[in-house]
């Protein structure tokens, strides 16, 4: 099953009150890909994700998704983000299903149930953990079959080892469904753990990019694995 | 002595006190009747039906000047609060018009209508209406914008989105107004029943005052007060009902029930 779009990014800019963010950023991505990107702090990694989900709107360049100039909000990509955004005053399960059609409603309960959280359907979201929360806002996003999945930091905000399930959760849904993913992460080895491509953004651009063809599930104390997490994070923090 | 009676054991000492000093002639029946004068006050006009007919009127009063503004405030709020057109069209019109005490209208409104029912109603629905309206609007336009923003991206439309994300959110906001809302409207209908009526709580009250009936007074003060405390258990009450997920109002989070989306 592939379901991914192929995304072709072109010249993007975008500018805040004259500072320049992004800067003539090209990528593009085949369907069914997942691509990490890293970055400092305030780099517009963020700013770019938006631009890609459809709500902001560049200065300048284009986001063709499946060849088509985006023009509004991207119907069918998902977007997660570092707080879980999960309405308080709807359960779990209503979370869950958020924006899908009573007769899909079935697929959130069916991830819901992927993801650990069968018995808390009809919790108020206020009594989750922290990565509990996390994995309802991973189960709704997938919930609608998104062909595109726009990842910023989901797990930024998890403990080690919360972070570490999550991410064996994200890889498996993610190949599951087979949506083209775009994960921001601050962490080189969720990266590399993750993703089928690193992307380094810096200066507005993209400044550097590792293809990582190792086998998955990948094995973190493996010499292919290490090399190229050390090799990413140097270049990071000189860039 | 259990600690549940506590809080109890300085207001019916106080009530004793009273009812000794009416009893013993300490307090004359004309400044203060004793307790038991108020009561036999109220079983009085119970029965001869006055009571019920004079509640009846300042609560049918309150209830249609309260809908009537809390309509209108409520409508005025989220139409300002979701739509940038409408509030540069309507707010500021709306914050200056709340800096006038409405209860300073009372001339006018009685030049204008009268002392008949159309003036108690619409003094009570303008006394409603700011606080309905302010808290409204603050609700809705204090909605978090990220929640917004999330269910934008889940394909939620207008309509959707009003549903779903502005209207819950501003609820806890919206029951706040509806509490100011009622004591306002209670105020105003003492005020306006006072000043000019011919029935009513506030006319019984006025009514007796001529009379020298102090006993009645008193039971229409006391019936106010009632009155006050009952829409007040209301409003908590609709809170527990409409905020289920409210960690302020759930009576316990985690006793889940399968339940509707609110
Ligand atoms: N709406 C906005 N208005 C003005 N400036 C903005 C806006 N959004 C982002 N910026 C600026 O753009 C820059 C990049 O922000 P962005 O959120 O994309 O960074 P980031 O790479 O995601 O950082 P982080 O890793 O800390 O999340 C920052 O300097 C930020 O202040
Ligand atoms: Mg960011």
């Amino acid at each position: 099953m592939n379901l991914g779009v192929d995304v072709e990014v072109t010249g993007l800019c975008r500018r805040f009150g004259g500072k320049v963010i992004l800067d003539q950023l090209n990528l593009s991505c085949r369907a069914g890909e997942f691509v990490a990107i890293v970055g400092r702090s305030g780099s517009g990694k963020s700013t770019f994700l938006r631009l890609l989900a459809g709500l902001d709107r560049p200065d300048d360049g284009d986001v063709r998704v499946e060849g088509k100039v985006l023009t509004g909000l991207c119907p069918s990509s998902r977007m997660m983000f570092q707080d879980s955004r999960l309405l308080p005053w709807l359960r779990v399960g209503d979370n869950a299903g958020l924006g899908l059609p009573k007769s899909e409603r079935k697929r959130s309960l069916e991830l819901l149930g992927q993801v650990g959280l069968a018995d808390r359907v009809t919790d108020w979201p206020a009594i989750l953990s922290g990565g509990q929360k996390q994995r309802v806002a991973l189960a709704r996003s997938l919930a609608a079959a998104p062909r595109l999945l726009l990842l910023d930091e989901p797990l930024g905000s998890l403990d080690a080892l919360t972070r570490l399930e999550m991410q064996q959760l994200i890889e498996t849904l993610v190949k599951e469904s087979g949506a083209t993913t775009i994960l921001i992460t601050h962490d080189v080895e969720e990266a590399v753990a993750l993703a089928d491509r690193v992307i380094l953004l810096a200066k507005g651009r993209l400044a550097h990019e590792w293809e990582i063809d190792l086998p998955r599930p990948r094995d973190r104390s493996g010499q292919g694995y290490v090399n190229l997490t050390r090799q990413i994070l140097g270049k990071v923090l000189v860039e | 002595m259990t600690h549940r009676l506590f809080p109890w054991l300085v207001p019916l000492s106080l009530l004793i006190a009273w009812q000794a000093a009416g009893e013993f002639g300490w307090l004359s029946n004309r400044i203060m009747p004793a307790p038991s004068a108020v009561l036999r006050a109220g079983f009085r006009l119970a029965e001869s039906g006055e009571l019920a007919r004079h509640l009846g009127i300042s609560f049918q009063r309150a209830a249609s000047g309260f809908v009537i503004g809390g309509g209108l405030g409520l409508i005025l709020g989220i139409l300002t609060g979701a739509s940038r057109i409408a509030e540069s069209l309507i707010d500021s019109t709306m914050q200056m018009l709340r800096t006038m005490p409405h209860l300073a209208l009372i001339p006018l409104v009685i030049l204008w209508l009268g002392i008949g029912e159309a003036a108690k109603v619409f003094l009570v629905a303008l006394g409603v209406l700011f606080p309905v309206y302010l808290n409204t609007h603050h609700g809705v336009r204090n909605v978090d914008p990220g929640l917004i923003e999330m269910s934008r991206v889940h394909g939620l439309g207008r309509w959707g989105l009003f549903r779903r994300v502005l209207l819950p959110g501003a609820l806890p906001s919206i029951l706040v107004g509806v509490r100011f809302g009622l004591g306002v409207m209670w105020l105003t209908l003492i005020v306006a029943e006072t000043i000019a009526a011919a029935s009513g709580i506030g006319y019984l009250a006025m009514n007796a005052r001529e009379f020298l009936q102090t006993d009645v007074v008193v039971l229409s003060i006391l019936l106010y007060a009632l009155l006050g405390k009952l829409a007040d258990t209301i409003a908590r009450w609709l809170e527990h009902v409409l905020l289920p997920w409210h960690p302020a109002h759930a009576r316990s989070l985690s006793s889940s029930k399968p339940g509707e989306i609110p």
